[in-house]
Parts: C-alpha cells; sequence; structure tokens
C-alpha cells in the first residue's frame, strides 16, 4: 500500500495503481478522453494532467504516472486548467463540431468536456479535417472527421476482442485510425469500438439518428441469447427498444458485449411479431381472440388431463425466465400430470443434467466465469467456444494475453483462439472428443499424476479398467493425433497448479452431451481440480437461460418422454397434444423430415412464440408471447449467476407474456388462486429448489447472485459411441456461427446484415480439389437429405471436414443431418 | 369624495377627442411588432429546410408540444422526416427559437391561430415551412 496526498486529501491505495485510480478512490474527479479501466494505460490525450509537487511542479498525466509514497498531487490548479483547456482548443481546431447532427451529442466527453471548461473560442485557426466517412457496412459508421486519436477503439480491438481491426496510420496531423488497407471496416461488429469511443466518430447504424441520448430511458437487463448472461442496460423510448447502452460498469464483462447483445435486439420490435392469437380453421390460422385461444387451449388440456395426462407433452425453450419454467414445469406436474416435457432437443442440455448430475451430484457447473481468469491453463473443447459464447471468448482472450495463462484447445477445426498468443490447438478428428479425453486421463493414472483425493472417490477401479482401452497409442490413429502429443498435454494439464476445462453446449453440438461430459469430469476429479479457484469444468449452456432450465428440471425427471421420445409419440399417435412454448424443432433439431412429420401428425398443436416461427406455422392455436424486454424475471447463466431481468417495454401488440399464459392455464387446471406476479414465483422457486435457498427477487438487486454448488464426486465411465468413416465423403460437423444464436437471431437485423444465410466451410484444400471457390453454391448431399448452400473457403478446417451452421431455415442443416456427432456427406458444384 | 370621481371623468371626456386605441378588427389590421412571438416558420435555405433534426427544441420546449422524427438522407445526413407543432399546447415562450442551433426556427407575425377542429392545430412540417 502507497500514501499520497491528493488535493489535501490523504488517500492510500495499492503499489500499482495510477494517480487516477488513487484520485477515483478517494472521490476526486479526473477528467479524461483517452483513458478506460479496462484498457492498458496510454497517455495519449494530456487531458488527466496533474501537478506533482515532488516534480517541481511538471504537470504529468494522472492516467498513467505511478503512485510513489508521500506523493503530493493537485488535480485543479489556473495552470492545469489553463494547459486543459489547450488541449481542448487543440482537439477542436480540426473537429467538425456539428454536434447537432452528431449521435454523440449528450454522451459526448469532448462536448462535456468543453462545456464544462467553457472553451468557447479557439486561439487557433486551421481547415477542418475531410476524411472519407466510411458508410459501407450496416452496422458501424466510422466518421474519422470526429475522431480525437484516443486509439481506445484500436487498443480494445486488439487487447480484448483480440480482432485487430484498426491502427493508427500516417503521422503527425495527417494521423487518423485506419483499417485493413484503409478500406472498409469488416471485422466482427461486436460493437465494442463504438460502446468505448468517447465521442461521434464511431456510431451505431441501426440506432444512427433514431433519438438522442438524453431522451432514451434506460433499463438493465440481462441478454436474451446465449447463456454467458451478459448484462445490459436497453435504450427505450416511445415503447421501442432502440439501441443498447454502454456501461461500463455492468457485470463481470465491464459492459462489452458481442454482436448479437450489441446489435441483435431489433427482434423486440421487429414488425414481424405476431400481435394476435391465432386460432386454424379451416386449414388456415386466422386472428383470434385471446378468450377464444384459451378456451379451446384450456379444454384440451382438461381432456389429456382426464385422459391421465400421458398423452400431452411439451417441448419448451431455455430462453423462458426461470418463473415461467416453474410455472410450465408445475403444469405438466400438478395441472396435467405428466413428466414429458424436455429443451433443446434433450442432447443440448444432457451434459448438465445427466452428465455433471451423475459426474458432481448437481447439474450444474462446478466452477464459475471467474475461475476463467484465475487458471494458469485453459482446456477448452473446440474453438467453437469463442462463437457460441463471445463474451466468455473476451475472457478468455484477456486471460491469455495479460496473465499468460497456457491456452489448450481441443478441436475439430481450428478457430479464432488458436490464434491467440502461445495458443496450441489440438486438432483431432470430428467425433473423438471423448475418446481423446479418456485418453488424457488413461495417461495422467498410466503416470500416475492422479492426485491423492481421486483414488478414494467411488468409481475410482472401474474407471481404471475401462480408461486401459484408451491408452494413447491405440487411439491415436483414430483420433488423427499421435500419441506423444496426446501424452504432453495431458501432463501439462496435470501439472498446472489450477486447470479450467471449458466445453460449449448447443443444439448444434450433438457430440457435446453426457458421454463428453463424464469424460471431462473424469480428468478433473482424477487430477484433484475441482471444487478449487480456477479449476473445474465450465459448461457453457447454449441460451440465456439454459441453466435455469437444468435448475427446474425442464427435462423428463420421473420417468415421462423426452425430446426424441415425444416426436415418436406425435409421430405414432400416443401423444395427441404438444405444447410448444417458444422452441423451434422444425428449424433447430436434428432430422428436420422427422420432426415436420411428428409436427404434422399431433392432433393439437400450441405454439407459445413472439413469431410465426416454420413450428408455429404447424399450430392449431399460436399464442403470441413476449420477449425479454417485456417481461421482468430471472434468468440463470453459466457458471450459475442468477441475474434479474427487467421489463422495459409493454408488450407489443396484444402479445402477453409466457407467465402470463402460463399463470392463467395452471390455475385454471388446479383450481387455484393464480400467483401474484413473477416475485411470488421466485419465492417458491426459493422454498423449493435447494440450490435457489435463501433468496429473493428484490434481493438480487442488479449485480444478480451465484447459486451455490456442492459437488458429489464420482467415476463414471464415459462411452465412445463409434464414428465410422464413409471413404471418399466429408465429414460434416454443426454448429453456431458467431452472429446467432438459436434461431431467434434471426429476427435481429444486426445479425441477420453480416450473416443471413447458412454456408457450408471448406478447407482450402478441399475447395481447391473440388474446384469450389468462396461463394459458389454447392451441393450438399447426406443419407438423408441434400441442399444446397454456399461455400465459404477458409484456413480453419482440417483435410476431408466441412462445417455448417444451424440457425437457418432456409437450407437449414438438420434437413441433412440427424443428430450424429459428424454426418458424412459428400459435396459437388 | 367627489374629487376623484371628477378625476376620473376628467380622463374619460379627454378620450372622446383622442383616436381611439381599439381597432375595428378584423377590417382594421393591426400592426404586429417584429419581436412578437406567433405561429413558428421553419427557415428554408437551398431549397430545403434548414432544420437539422438536432432534436433540442422538443427537448427544450417546456409544454412538451414539438415532435421531431429524424431522418437519413441519400447522403446520409440527417434530416427532419417529421416535424410538428401542436398549437394548443405551445405557450409561446419562444425556447424553441432560442434553442435552435443553426437557426432554423423562428417565429412569425401570425397571430391569426383559430380553427374549427382540434386535428387543424397541429402545424406540420409543410404547413410550417416558411412561405416564399
Ligand atoms: S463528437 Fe462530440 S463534440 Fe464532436 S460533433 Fe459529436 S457531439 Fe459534438
Ligand atoms: S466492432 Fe468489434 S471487432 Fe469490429 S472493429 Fe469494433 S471492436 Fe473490433
Ligand atoms: S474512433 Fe473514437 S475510439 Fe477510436 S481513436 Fe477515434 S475517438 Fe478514439
Ligand atoms: S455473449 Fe451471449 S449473453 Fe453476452 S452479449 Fe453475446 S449473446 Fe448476449
Ligand atoms: S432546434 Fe432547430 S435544428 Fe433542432 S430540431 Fe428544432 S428546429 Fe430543428
Ligand atoms: S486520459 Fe490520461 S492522457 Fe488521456
Amino acid at each position: 500500500m502507497v500514501n499520497l496526498t491528493i488535493d489535501d486529501k490523504q488517500v492510500t491505495v495499492p503499489k500499482d495503481a495510477t494517480i487516477f485510480d488513487a484520485a477515483k478512490a478517494a472521490g476526486i474527479r479526473i477528467p479524461i478522453l483517452c483513458h478506460d479501466k479496462k484498457l492498458h494505460p496510454f497517455g495519449g490525450c494530456r487531458m488527466c494532467l496533474v501537478e506533482v509537487e515532488q516534480m517541481k511542479g511538471r504537470q504529468i498525466p494522472a492516467c498513467t504516472t505511478p503512485v510513489t509514497e508521500g506523493m503530493i498531487v493537485r488535480t485543479t490548479t489556473d495552470e492545469i486548467i489553463k494547459a486543459r483547456k489547450m488541449v481542448l482548443e487543440l482537439l477542436l481546431l480540426k473537429h467538425p463540431i456539428d454536434c447537432p447532427v452528431c449521435d454523440a451529442a449528450g454522451d459526448c466527453d469532448l462536448q462535456n468536456l468543453t462545456y464544462e471548461y467553457k472553451v468557447n473560442a479557439n486561439r487557433f485557426q486551421d481547415e477542418k479535417f475531410q476524411h472519407k466517412i466510411d458508410y459501407e457496412n450496416p452496422l458501424i459508421e466510422r466518421d474519422m472527421n470526429r475522431c480525437i486519436h484516443c486509439g481506445k477503439c484500436a487498443r480494445i480491438c486488439d487487447e480484448i476482442v483480440s480482432f485487430g481491426a484498426y491502427t493508427f496510420m500516417n503521422r503527425g496531423i495527417e494521423a487518423k485510425i485506419g483499417t485493413e488497407f484503409d478500406g472498409p471496416l469488416n471485422c466482427e461488429f461486436c460493437g465494442s469500438c463504438v460502446s468505448v469511443c468517447p465521442v461521434g466518430a464511431l456510431v451505431s447504424r441501426p440506432f444512427k439518428f433514431k433519438a438522442r441520448w438524453w431522451s432514451l430511458n434506460k433499463v438493465k437487463s440481462v441478454c436474451s441469447y446465449c447463456g454467458t448472461g451478459c448484462q445490459l442496460t436497453l435504450g427505450v423510448k416511445d415503447n421501442k427498444v432502440l439501441t443498447t447502452i454502454y456501461d461500463e460498469n455492468q457485470g463481470f464483462h465491464n459492459g462489452q458485449l458481442c454482436t448479437r447483445g450489441r446489435f441483435g435486439y431489433q427482434f423486440v420490435n421487429s414488425d414481424k411479431r405476431l400481435s394476435t392469437p391465432l386460432i386454424r380453421k379451416n386449414g388456415t390460422l386466422q386472428p383470434a381472440s385471446w378468450d377464444e385461444a384459451l378456451t379451446l387451449v384450456s379444454a384440451k388440456l382438461v381432456e389429456a388431463k382426464n385422459a391421465g395426462g400421458k398423452s400431452v407433452a411439451g417441448l419448451v425453450t431455455p430462453r423462458l425466465t426461470n418463473e415461467e419454467l416453474f410455472l410450465i414445469k408445475k403444469l405438466f406436474k400438478d395441472g396435467l400430470g405428466s413428466d414429458s416435457i424436455d429443451h433443446s432437443a434433450g442432447y443440448a442440455h444432457a451434459a448438465l443434467t445427466a452428465g455433471a448430475a451423475e459426474s458432481f451430484g448437481s447439474a450444474a457447473s462446478p466452477s464459475v466465469i471467474s475461475d476463467i481468469q484465475n487458471a494458469d491453463l485453459l482446456l477448452v473443447v473446440k474453438t467453437d467456444a469463442y462463437e457460441t459464447h463471445p463474451v466468455v471468448g473476451f475472457e478468455i482472450n484477456l486471460g491469455v494475453k495479460r496473465k499468460e495463462i497456457d491456452l489448450r484447445i481441443i478441436s475439430d477445426k481450428r478457430g479464432k483462439l488458436s490464434k491467440l498468443p502461445k495458443a496450441v490447438t489440438y486438432v483431432h478428428k470430428p467425433g473423438q472428443e471423448v475418446a481423446l479425453v479418456n485418453a488424457l486421463a488413461q495417461v495422467l493414472l498410466a503416470d500416475n499424476l492422479q492426485d491423492s483425493t481421486a483414488t478414494g472417490v467411488e468409481g475410482f477401479e472401474g474407471l481404471k479398467q475401462q480408461l486401459e482401452a484408451f491408452a494413447p497409442e491405440k487411439i491415436a490413429a483414430a483420433c488423427g493425433l499421435d500419441a506423444d502429443t496426446i501424452k504432453t498435454l495431458a501432463r501439462d494439464y496435470a501439472k498446472a497448479a489450477k486447470a479450467l476445462i471449458i466445453l460449449p453446449l448447443g443444439l448444434g453440438y450433438p457430440g457435446h452431451g453426457k458421454a463428453l461430459a463424464q469424460a471431462l469430469a473424469n480428468l478433473a476429479l482424477l487430477s484433484g481440480k475441482v471444487g478449487k479457484e480456477g479449476c473445474g469444468v465450465l459448461f457453457l449452456g447454449e441460451k440465456n437461460n439454459s441453466q435455469g432450465a437444468a435448475d427446474l428440471g425442464i427435462y423428463p425427471t420421473a420417468g415421462g418422454a423426452d425430446a426424441d421420445a415425444i416426436l415418436a409419440g406425435c409421430q405414432s399417435g400416443s401423444i395427441k397434444t404438444l405444447i410448444v412454448a417458444g422452441e423451434n424443432p422444425v428449424v433447430s433439431y436434428p432430422d428436420r423430415k422427422r420432426v415436420e412429420a411428428a409436427l404434422d401428425k399431433v392432433e393439437f398443436l400450441v405454439v407459445q412464440d413472439l413469431f410465426l416461427t416454420e413450428t408455429a406455422a404447424k399450430a392449431h392455436v399460436v399464442l403470441p408471447a413476449c420477449s425479454f424486454a417485456e417481461k421482468s424475471g430471472t434468468f440463470t447463466s453459466v457458471g450459475r449467476a442468477v441475474q434479474q431481468v427487467n421489463q422495459a417495454i409493454k408488450p407489443v401488440g396484444e402479445a402477453r407474456s409466457d407467465f402470463a399464459i402460463l399463470n392463467g392455464l395452471l390455475a385454471g387446471l388446479t383450481g387455484n388462486a393464480p400467483y401474484a406476479d413473477a416475485a411470488a414465483v421466485f419465492a417458491e422457486i426459493a422454498a423449493t429448489v435447494p440450490a435457489y435457498a435463501g433468496l429473493t427477487i428484490a434481493g438480487l438487486g442488479d449485480t444478480g447472485a451465484i447459486l451455490p454448488v456442492t459437488v458429489k464426486p464420482r467415476f463414471v465411465a464415459a462411452e465412445t459411441a463409434a464414428v465410422t468413416a464413409e471413404s471418399g465423403k466429408f465429414a460434416l460437423v454443426t454448429g453456431s456461427a458467431l452472429y446467432h444464436c438459436g434461431t431467434m437471431s434471426r429476427f435481429g437485423e444486426g445479425p441477420m446484415h453480416v450473416c443471413p444465410e447458412g454456408y457450408v466451410e471448406l478447407g482450402r484444400d478441399d475447395a481447391q480439389a473440388l474446384n469450389v471457390k468462396d461463394g459458389d453454391t454447392v451441393a450438399v448431399k447426406s443419407a438423408s437429405g441434400e441442399l444446397r448452400l454456399k461455400a465459404k473457403v477458409g484456413t480453419r478446417m482440417p483435410q476431408g471436414v466441412v462445417f455448417a451452421p444451424y440457425h437457418f431455415d432456409e437450407a437449414s442443416v438438420n434437413s441433412i443431418a440427424v443428430g450424429a456427432p459428424v454426418t458424412w456427406v459428400s459435396i459437388s458444384k | 369624495m367627489i374629487m376623484p370621481l371628477l378625476q376620473g371623468l376628467k380622463i374619460t371626456f379627454l378620450h372622446m377627442f383622442k383616436k381611439p386605441v381599439t381597432l375595428q378588427y378584423p377590417d382594421e389590421r393591426p400592426n404586429v411588432v417584429p419581436n412578437f412571438r406567433g405561429l413558428h416558420g421553419l427557415k428554408v435555405s437551398h431549397e430545403r429546410a434548414k432544420c437539422v433534426a438536432c432534436y433540442l427544441c422538443p427537448t427544450v420546449c417546456p409544454a412538451k408540444c414539438i415532435t421531431v422524427e429524424a431522418g437519413e438522407d441519400a447522403n446520409h445526413d440527417k434530416f427532419a422526416a417529421r416535424y410538428e407543432i401542436d398549437m394548443l399546447r405551445c405557450i409561446f415562450c419562444g425556447y424553441c427559437v432560442e434553442a435552435c442551433p443553426v437557426d432554423a426556427l423562428k417565429m412569425t407575425q401570425e397571430f391569426e391561430l383559430a380553427s374549427y377542429k382540434r386535428e387543424d392545430f397541429v402545424f406540420v412540417k409543410e404547413r410550417l415551412l416558411e412561405k416564399k
């Protein structure tokens, strides 16, 4: 600790603090333009000048100067104010000062400081900048005339996003922030640069000119795309969500979002939203009143209940709030007497609900997000962890670059994470994850590297026996990695003091199920890396509330039918009534033909959704539901974080929240009074779900809470599924595209501008052999169907392996993939 | 007691021989002073409204009677796609004119604003544009 005096106030701060940090701790504000707490100090703008007595009153930047013992600092003397005014005058010299048409006005650091320091005339004169404005991309407008060269955009894109789209170019007065060859911006469009730009040089195009910053109502909420659970602030005006607002104090991620969170909010106010209930009459869906629709649904449910409940089933999206999930589970259990309810096609949650549940004793990750930066070694399964959970990816970037965490990736392709400094990617043959992880565990045992606690864990002997078949030498050839490489990886993992395993889950990853989760759990348990800081296994649930869906039992818990059996039941006629709440199985579940046939067959299909999805189009009754912006409740995200969602706008059209719909149906069926509000349901969750015990919705506040977990370790042999390569064919692996999450992002303009359609990604060699160029349309044919997809040629894919994202309806990849980790396809032009 | 009364009558009588202060409106028209704050006018320059839709006038307006919606034109510039003033709510304070950073707004000498229908009191952009 270091003691110093700032403006006559005594401050004690850690010795790595800067004068700026010390002043902040003492509640003294020093103006800044180029400093950001998330980034390395830069010292470019000189706005933060202060005087230090020991330096004979020389003016030094507060943001880059470390504190020293006994320092006496003055932050506002006449001299300093003069210097700051000069800084502003020089910045304004070539600046266009077009505040009336600049979207930053009102939230512009330059404007605010100019006002504060009363700079109303300029002693200097020069021409204004004449840079060409970049209007080329649909999301970020770059007006370098307004740029003040703070370098924040270039730094954040490099330090945190690790994309590196910008750099300073030219010298002196010609200097500007440039892109690759000074061309149009073509990047990940995460919008991080837009959020940190202190002026209006980088603005969000979807929000351009829509409203003034000060007229927006700012509502704190949680992103409703992936499981990372980023907190965000919605900018609302006239019952419309107009933008997401950057708040550097929100969440573990300091307000950073990915492209979906930042630019994908438009689905909320999309004009494709359903506005009234629809009922199928004479074969077509026709608008109806809520009364009519609900009476019909209730009647069918009562019928099903009286028939014993076996004939009714539900497929529920993990995008609903915890309270809604609780209600639907209760509706099935108490109202209908059915246990046939499931989510995410059954397999995308099995890693948690079956894998973690057996190996760790509860269906949750034993680790939390902060473990990422506290680890010494990260073992990431698939480079796709970046695509599925981009902001978790930022944490990995930061850990690797700032804390020199050793990053190891086992993956069937290379990806963005592979490019991080010193990252090692072990590219194995598709579908071999479980075998490879088993081999790692086998090496631990063979080398006697297991932790002393491991031998006492139940199932140890059995595991030892099972693993014998997985000696690296035995599986090396099938995995496509040599035995020594596998051994080195295992030893490095075992020897790291703190090592964390990261496993992304999702509908696009059928292989990331129970077996892989258990293989990884075995590895972590064997090396004693569970239940300690920076250790364990972090499961990345796909959707915003995937963890909540696991906690609240949105899967058969008493012998009911799972998603697969539900679809089979619809097909065979044993299930007569199907409630689909927010899921879109037609596009996202494997084997589209089978799903469509099942849904066409079922007697009565009710769909609650925001949009007339491919699934809703088949329904007998469609109920218009609400987005996350229209309701309050809680989501539980990766690392067991429960956070509050706050209603920002009134329901669009006649839409009703799933909460209201389910609450009404439940009360009707059970004869009990409906719940008063989300808080009442949350209270019941707290009373019945052990992990939530003691929590209240109000007590969660803005930061949320981390659910407790007790690990009851057990070794369970992880079964491998045979992958039989078909000669002359390509291995198709599916997954998520960076800009999308599930099928909802298709209704956001942002994601659709950047990634509007499905594609198939091939390696260069394969493309050359097939004579396919980037952008060509190719026919992809599997045993179950054929698709025409645009080819994307790059360096990521190893020879013989191709990748396709799953989110799209047209050319939906589930019409050729039937849920196996690898689908064998032939590709022709 | 009688004196103030006579004083008053004196003034009355004197006025009988002066020019009347009232006007025979509408046959006679008043002479409106230049800084009178009447109906708003949107100034035009280079064939288009000068207003750049900065939203300062709706922000400052104490009666909250101005509605602006910005649009983006073919050159990516900002313009007022919608500009409306609800004259039933306007209190003629002139703050909007004062706030305008580009001198796009003025208040004219137009004071005859009566109408038969409520809707007619909402002056849309076309009605506010300065007449040539
Ligand atoms: S960047 Fe700031 S100072 Fe510059 S025009 Fe925009 S609001 Fe005004
Ligand atoms: S949007 Fe993200 S990836 Fe693109 S330049 Fe900005 S920070 Fe970099
Ligand atoms: S574009 Fe914005 S963030 Fe980037 S250097 Fe210029 S002012 Fe700073
Ligand atoms: S990482 Fe996930 S939660 Fe965070 S902003 Fe992106 S989509 Fe939303
Ligand atoms: S203040 Fe002037 S430029 Fe701004 S919206 Fe009003 S009239 Fe238009
Ligand atoms: S904030 Fe310190 S130099 Fe810019």
